[in-house]
């Protein structure tokens, strides 16, 4: 069994740490830093409840090894939450009805986070393609699309 | 899921990973994106005790309006404008493959080579445990074609059928040196699910090189799936034409999801240059195309079905593409 250590940031704060070769780095949030913020829905890349942010890009962290966040900066949904109240994302799903069992409520708000970074007035249909790697099971999708474009002044 | 043990091995050249592997022979697995490999080994699909990671070899990344590395992520071939202006076959067929978020890790090289897929292999250890295990992983008999020995899974990949349309190339390292050869000669096309590539063990896919007259040809690419998002391809179909929709230079027709490679049909598109694209002679190559495909039963959608579906996708994506305004007299 092989290791090394990964030098790399979690929300903003430096990690330095051995971690086994083969170790993912849903089960490195998850397991060893106690992120749990960060679900696990399928394991293999067909919910996006995993998502988290790897140098700003929403990546699947259940098929990254931890590896590969070596030298760069994972943003979690802990790292989004400000200390005092919401993300404007996060209060945008509250308030539209967006979330409701909050399961993939994680995944969808980084994947939006992202999306409104690089595109601060989505159209419909770019929300939808941006979000189209992320399942819900409660919501039908609406209200999410609704909350992210309120937040980039659409309707 | 935890993985089982493996040792990783990060080289920082084509060179330095071919070594590896000349150490390593038969007990490794190349590691681009993760998206293909990592939920088979989380299945307990031959696993092995070493992967070679193909991260750090920067030679292998980039993307130019006639190369693109192997490394390079889908998301990146996705967001190069040059690119989809160049070749929009090729962007269609990328924007199709799974989601934006496994688009941001899976590369193109690892699309290529993607596993063969089948419903009774991309399953988990328990549940192929139970059913008696295959041919292709730990077993000694097919499911799917039982009086058989020998190996159905079906290429999914998109890009493949879209690259070999064009005519593209792909560049490879091994231990005895590189060679470049067409896209679909990557592929056994002898039909075998498990001896699925041409490639010698150990070999690198290091780029796709696009030939100066793909620049000049109209491409498409048309998938069915079952979900618009997510799914494999059930049936792939691209197409593109060289020329006057009057008088094509060159008609290639190119198909993945069907069958263990994905395949080019020369011999039905090249009676196509020279005449008019009618829809007549559109429909009878695509009847010819048909007539010769012969999927299994092992992906979501029945065989007959996307059998059926072949006709309708190759009218379809050549309609696409005959004439510069993409439609032609009757
Ligand atoms: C939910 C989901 C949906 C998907 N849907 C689709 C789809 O619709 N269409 C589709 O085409 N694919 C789909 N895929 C499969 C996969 O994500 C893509 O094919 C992706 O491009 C694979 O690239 P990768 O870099 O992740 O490959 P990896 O998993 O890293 O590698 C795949 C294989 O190629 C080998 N390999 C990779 N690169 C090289 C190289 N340069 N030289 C030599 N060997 C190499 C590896 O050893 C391995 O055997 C899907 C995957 C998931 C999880
Ligand atoms: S086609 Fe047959 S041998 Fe191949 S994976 Fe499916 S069941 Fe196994
Ligand atoms: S847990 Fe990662 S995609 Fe489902
Ligand atoms: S709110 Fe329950 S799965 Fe999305």
């Amino acid at each position: 069994m092989a290791s090394r250590p990964l030098r790399t940031r979690v929300n903003g704060t430096a990690l330095e740490r051995t971690v086994p070769d083969e170790r993912i780095l849903l089960d490195l949030l998850r397991e060893d830093l106690r992120l749990t913020g960060t679900k696990r829905g399928c394991d293999l890349g067909t919910c996006g409840c995993c998502t988290v942010l790897l140098d700003g890009r929403p990546t699947l962290s259940c098929l990254t090894l931890a590896r590969s966040a070596e030298g760069r900066e994972v943003t979690t949904i802990e790292g989004v939450t400000p200390a005092e109240g919401l993300h404007p994302v996060q209060r945008a799903f509250v308030e539209r009805g967006a979330t409701q069992c909050g399961f993939c409520t994680p995944g969808f708000i980084l994947t939006s986070v992202a999306l409104l970074r690089d595109h601060p007035h989505p159209s419909r249909e770019e929300v939808a393609r941006a979000i189209s790697g992320n399942l819900c099971r409660c919501t039908g999708y609406t209200k999410i699309i609704e909350a992210v474009l309120a937040v980039g002044g659409g309707k | 899921m935890h993985l089982d043990p493996f040792e990783l091995h990060e080289p920082a050249t084509v060179e330095e990973a071919l070594e590896l592997a000349g150490t390593l022979s038969g007990k490794f697995d190349y590691l681009a994106g993760g998206t293909d490999l990592l939920p088979n080994y989380k299945m307990h699909i031959n696993l092995r005790p070493h992967l070679i990671s193909l991260e750090r070899v920067s030679e292998l990344r980039g993307v130019s309006s006639n190369r693109i590395g192997a490394m390079t992520r889908l998301a990146e071939v996705e967001e190069s404008p040059d690119l989809s202006r160049a070749y929009p076959g090729v962007a269609e067929a990328v924007r199709e493959v799974a989601t934006p978020l496994v688009r941001a890790s899976g590369t193109v090289g690892g699309n290529l080579l993607l596993e063969t897929r089948c419903f009774f292999f991309n399953q988990t250890y328990p549940w192929r445990q139970s059913l008696g295990f295959c041919l292709k992983a730990d077993g000694d008999r097919c499911h799917v074609v039982p009086q058989k020995e020998r190996c159905y899974a079906t290429f999914s990949g998109d890009l493949a059928p879209a690259l070999a349309a064009l005519e593209a190339e792909v560049e490879v390292a091994g231990p005895s040196g590189r060679r470049r050869m067409p896209v679909e000669h990557l592929y056994n096309a002898a039909g075998d699910g498990i001896l699925r590539l041409s490639l010698v063990p150990g070999e690198i896919v290091v780029a796709i090189h696009f030939p100066e007259s793909a620049r000049r040809a109209r491409s498409a690419y048309t998938k069915l799936r079952v979900r618009p998002s997510f799914d494999f391809p059930e049936l792939g179909v691209a197409a593109a034409v060289w020329g006057a929709a009057e008088a094509p230079e060159k008609v290639r027709l190119a198909i993945g999801g069907l069958e263990t490679y994905p395949r080019r049909f020369d011999e039905d598109t090249d009676a196509l240059a020279g005449a008019p694209l009618t829809d007549a002679r559109v429909r009878t190559v695509a009847e010819a195309v048909t007539r010769r495909v012969r999927p299994v039963h092992n992906t979501f959608l029945p065989p007959d079905y996307r059998r059926r579906m072949t006709e309708v996708f190759v009218r379809r994506t050549l309609s696409r593409v005959r004439a510069p305004n993409g439609s032609v007299a009757a």
